[in-house]
């Protein structure tokens, strides 16, 4: 029987690292919306979005 | 960007949170971790070359190479110490393994930095946790020595940047790389512009190192443990190469003229130290020296501003990072065994480690820009840019790649053929650790010939 409360204990930090990731990538989408609410607004790269399209490059 | 910086943050602070007994497992994983995250960079499909866009951090085709290579690095450089860092007590250890992750840290952010007061500031930050790792983990008295003239010849070159960045953001007002290329012709014409021009280059030419300002790294390749032998001539000596080609895009009508002495000590400097390797006793010496020689052809490269001469650059920064880390582990595998630096003291090693007398085959082949080896195309796309720009360097650069040559088989002979010597016979044998080692550095580089315009730049 795996005694779960040890391993917690003795093994917790390693979860710091995808942590991290998963913090990391959430923040980057944040910006990268907000990025993309300026560039479709922005008087060069603005148009109509076509149905089912998310951003005016790419 | 961030989703490789907090992992980085999160690994200083599993480090000292970790128990002994994982230390090195743990941060072995995490960092290979991180390094296979940021293979996640090498998707690009923004048209204006930039992505991962935040207000401070975004990467290019330029850049993204060097990151990578930042990245991949930490977990070869925690493979490399395990072994010499054992006997030290543990909290030792977790500071060792805390400054290279810092190191790699302040790197992503030299690197990824649109700012060029940002990119000064983490140029400036690399130095300390090198400093501390060639002072404090260093092998001899002399590497106090070692960090003062790393500290003071970086120091002392990059000062006159500090003062012409902010010069620039006084004129232009703005340093933005992404503003830069397009703000026109800058009116240079003044006597005070050529030293400003100068003093904007020189602290690349001193990190690169150019012949003439090298002294520094012969010292601190050879007083530095393995990782800080490494990182250095991996990455540190790329940020020259790579904030020389950000900046001169700004320095446009007057590096026609002024570049020329520099280009010609460049190309001399690729002789004069190709010629020092083959008198060499000292193996991470001889290492060291083959860095200078090499970078000396990336500053042609770069000074020309050709296209095919930044891509060729940029290549030969990558291949070159790879090999020499490879050879700096190779040099270390026989220092761990034989406690000694001279190369005459460790002849025949083929006899003790033949499986290690493979690689370091490949590796100096390697050194010695092996055809197909990215080194090779590097070197032909700088030497034949530098070619178009005035035949004459064909001299300079040929007798330069014969004498590469020519040290290169040296170094393997001299290692690893004739007879063992009667002392060297109880030597432990090879790790399966340091074979993994060896293997990360060089796959990577042999991977790169199927899919070359990862390292192309933004030729490609």
């Amino acid at each position: 029987m795996v005694n779960f409360a040890v391993l917690a204990r003795e093994h917790w930090m390693h979860i710091l690292v995808p942590m991290g990731f998963v913090i990391g990538w959430y923040l980057d989408k944040q910006q990268d919306k907000k990025l993309t609410a300026f560039r479709n607004k922005s008087a060069l790269y603005s148009r109509e979005l076509k149905p089912g399209e998310e951003v005016t490059w790419k | 960007m961030l989703k490789i910086l907090i992992p980085t943050t999160m690994l200083i602070l599993a480090t000292w949170l970790t128990p002994p007994k994982w230390l090195w497992p743990s941060s072995l994983l995490n960092s290979l971790l991180i390094a296979l995250t940021s293979l996640l960079w090498l998707k690009n499909a923004s048209e204006t070359g930039w992505t991962f866009l935040n207000p401070y951090l975004a990467t290019d085709p330029l850049s993204t190479p060097l990151l990578i290579l930042s990245c991949w690095l930490l977990p070869l450089m925690i493979l490399a110490s395990q072994n010499h860092t054992s006997h030290e007590p543990i909290n030792r250890q977790r500071m060792y393994i805390t400054l290279l992750a810092s190191l790699q840290f302040f790197l992503i952010l030299a690197f990824s930095a649109t700012e060029m007061i940002m990119f000064y500031v983490m140029f400036e930050a690399t130095l300390i946790p090198t400093l501390i790792l060639i002072t404090r983990w260093g092998n001899q008295a002399e590497r106090l020595n070692a960090g003062t003239y790393f500290l003071f010849y970086t120091l002392a070159g990059s000062l006159p940047l500090l003062i012409a960045l902010l010069l620039l953001q006084n004129s232009n007002g703005s340093l933005s790389l992404l503003m830069l290329p397009h703000l026109g012709q800058l009116e240079l014409t003044s006597y005070a512009d050529k030293i400003w021009w100068a003093g904007c280059i020189l602290a690349f030419l001193v990190k690169m190192p150019l012949y003439g300002v090298h002294l520094w790294l012969p010292k601190a390749h050879v007083e530095a443990p393995i990782a800080g032998s490494m990182v250095l001539a991996a990455v540190l000596l790329k940020l020259g190469g790579y904030g020389m080609m950000r900046i001169l895009v700004t320095l446009d009508p007057l590096t026609k003229e002024l570049s020329y002495p520099f280009i010609v000590l460049a190309l001399w400097g690729v002789i004069m130290t190709g010629s020092i390797c083959m008198r060499q006793t000292d193996l991470k010496s001889l290492i060291a020296y083959s860095s200078v020689s090499h970078m000396g052809l990336v500053v042609g490269g770069i000074l020309i501003q050709t296209p095919w001469g930044f891509t060729g650059a940029l290549i030969l920064m990558i291949a070159h990072g790879l090999t020499s880390s490879a050879l700096f582990c190779l040099a270390n595998t026989s220092y761990e065994r034989t406690h000694s630096r001279t190369m005459l003291l460790a002849r025949g090693m083929q006899m003790i480690l033949p499986l290690m007398a493979a690689w370091w085959f490949i590796a100096s082949l390697a050194n010695l820009a092996l055809p197909p080896l990215p080194n090779l195309m590097g070197e032909l796309m700088i030497i034949t840019s530098l070619f178009n720009w005035s035949p004459w360097t064909i001299g300079l650069t040929g007798l330069g790649t014969l004498i590469t040559a020519g040290y290169s088989l040296y170094m393997f002979l001299m290692t690893q053929r004739g007879p063992a010597p009667s002392h060297l016979l109880a030597l432990e044998p090879s790790h399966t650790r340091e074979h993994l080692l060896i293997a990360l550095h060089l796959l990577p580089l042999i991977l790169i010939i199927t899919k070359p315009e990862l390292i192309w730049g933004w030729t490609a």
